[in-house]
């Protein structure tokens, strides 16, 4: 059985066109030309509006229930249109704070998980909307590590 | 039919967008170096505190009441970019005019006006996070005229439409503004128009265009025949093409030592060579100039100097030679205050004109250049700078107050707490 080798570009540029690809050392176009696409790239899948999506990071563990951890990396849309079950981020108390939107018979609720907190009343064009949050991308314990050599952990 | 949209109130409100609490307090943002007021917010306006007052003269209680921070290009020019992007999504033709305002050339579109503009005004301040205006008339002039009048108004969106020329609205407007609020007419302008009996922008409109043109100029004749509502000036018309370029630098503390003074000149050669560059501009002279503190005891020794260079360059390491050496010719010991370059003489760039008469080899000069910026944009300014750059840099600005690069860094990202 053979295996091949798979080239992952780590490009944060715009992906290269076929036309650009070089070609193999020898010179001889590779039989696989004709196949090859563009790279994966993850910018461009998380971020699918650069001029109205930002980045902000996750300050405290009140929300670890769903999911959502302090230091997670929070990517905002702020041209998504907020539906309930939407995680926003809000400008509460001057403050840039992150809580659920919640339906409750006809109303809109901003809905703290921190206990002691009051639900907030939520308007359609609430001034205090900052922008709706697509991802949290949440870091695992190896985040960051080197490769190391082939070692006997397997 | 043209359009001008402006960012009401720019630099408070990029502060303001990742720092909610700055929400309804004022906020005036600091010069380079934080030395005087050159933005502020409305709050800022209504304290009555003057543009251009420096920072050490706020009184003091005031001070108390106000958030002052320093500017913050890196934030501004993103966001700057960011509302372009939303708008040249949704007109044909996008003439960005400075880092807050941009022309929309509108002709060709049939449209509701209004609906259109109060639909650009919502899409930026949505996405964008960023308050606007809007004025649409039939000329870039009268768009410059009608986004003020927008501006003014209390109500949102703030759209101004002037759908003709002659609309009566428009008319009692312009009899009330003087000419000097017309675009392109400066002070001196205006006193000239005034000793001939020129008072309003309507007087001015309605002056005969072989009157301007004979005893003003043809650029006047063509902006009163704008204010008729005849589009005749193109953006370069309204904005001369940039003839020379400046970068220059207070610095933190006041620096004696020759190495020290090269270094800042190398950091500004790079800069200068960047925007020439980034234009397909070449400058034919460079000159450096040199200053003491005016307001510090001991002589003031203001020293320039400029020598042209020897073919039209845009060739950061040849403005650094020609810079460096007029430094070296400046130099004596004295404590300077401030360093910097001017480059003039600036030509659109021509592809290796230069091969017939310095024998080097000009196009693998500016391939050198082109990896060069490619370098610098994609892993930083610190990357790859001309000479070492000083570590402590204590040339470089202070900006005691300056926010987050939030959109551009990712180790100053805003928070957002959980609640």
């Amino acid at each position: 059985m053979s295996m091949t080798p798979i080239a992952l570009a780590a490009s944060t540029s715009a992906p290269a066109s076929s036309d650009t690809l070089p070609r193999g050392a020898s010179g001889f176009p590779s039989p696989a030309d004709d196949y090859r696409e563009a790279p994966l790239d993850l910018h461009h899948h998380l971020v699918r509006r650069p001029a109205s999506t930002f980045f902000m990071r996750l300050e405290g563990d009140d929300h670890h229930h769903a999911g959502l951890h302090h230091g997670d990396l929070l990517v905002i849309d702020r041209a998504i249109s907020p539906r309930p079950g939407h995680w926003l981020v809000a400008a509460i108390d001057g403050e840039l704070s992150v809580l659920h939107l919640e339906r409750r018979e006809a109303q809109l609720y901003l809905a703290p998980s921190r206990p002691g907190l009051a639900t907030l009343p939520f308007e359609a064009d609430d001034d205090r909307l900052w922008g709706v949050i697509c991802y949290a991308i949440h870091a695992l314990p190896a985040t960051g590590e080197e490769p190391a050599e082939p070692s006997c952990l397997r | 039919m043209f359009a001008l949209i402006d960012c009401n109130n720019f630099y408070a409100a990029c502060e303001r967008l990742f720092e909610p609490r700055l929400e309804g307090v004022p906020v005036g943002v600091l010069s380079n170096n934080d030395g005087c007021v050159i933005a502020r917010s409305e709050e800022f306006k209504a304290l009555d505190i003057p543009m251009g007052i420096p920072t050490h003269k706020i009184d003091p209680a005031l001070r108390r009441r106000v958030v002052l921070k320093s500017s913050n290009y890196t934030l501004y020019g993103d966001l700057s970019a960011r509302v372009q992007q939303v708008l040249a999504r949704q007109v044909p033709t996008l003439e960005p005019y400075s880092i807050d305002e941009c022309f929309l050339d509108l002709r060709g579109l049939q449209e509701d006006w209004h609906a259109l503009g109060a639909r650009l005004v919502r899409s930026v301040v949505r996405e964008v996070g960023l308050p606007v205006s809007i004025g649409i008339a039939p000329t870039r002039t009268l768009a410059k005229l009608a986004n003020r009048q927008a501006k003014a108004q209390s109500t949102r969106p703030q759209v101004c439409v002037w759908t003709h020329a002659d609309a009566p609205e428009l008319k009692a407007h312009l009899s009330r503004l003087s000419p000097r609020d017309v675009w392109g007419v400066g002070e001196r302008l205006n006193a000239r128009l005034a000793g001939m009996g020129v008072l309003t922008a309507a007087a001015l409109r309605e002056t005969p265009d072989s009157e301007l043109r004979r005893r003003f100029s043809v650029v006047l004749a063509r902006t009163a025949t704008e204010l008729n509502g005849h589009p005749c000036l193109s953006m370069s018309d309204l904005e001369t093409p940039r003839r020379s370029i400046l970068c220059s630098r207070s610095f933190g503390r006041p620096l004696r030592d020759h190495a020290a003074l090269a270094g800042a000149l190398r950091h500004h050669c790079q800069r200068a060579g960047e925007k020439l560059r980034r234009d397909a501009m070449q400058a034919s002279a460079i000159g450096v100039y040199l200053r003491t503190n005016p307001h510090h005891a001991g002589t003031f020794r203001h020293a320039c100097e400029w020598t042209a260079l020897p073919f039209p360059s845009a060739d950061t390491q040849q403005l650094n030679r020609a810079a460096q050496r007029l430094l070296a010719r400046l130099w004596q010991p004295a404590a300077y205050q401030k360093l910097g370059i001017m480059l003039a003489e600036l030509t659109p760039r021509q592809q290796s004109q230069t091969t017939l008469f310095d024998g080097a080899e000009p196009a693998r000069r500016e391939a050198l250049m082109e990896a060069w910026d490619a370098i610098r944009a994609r892993y930083g300014r610190q990357a790859l700078t001309l000479g070492p750059q000083p570590v402590d840099a204590s040339w470089q600005m202070n900006s005691a107050y300056r926010s987050a690069c939030y959109t551009t860094r990712w180790d100053e990202l805003p928070r957002a707490r959980a609640r």
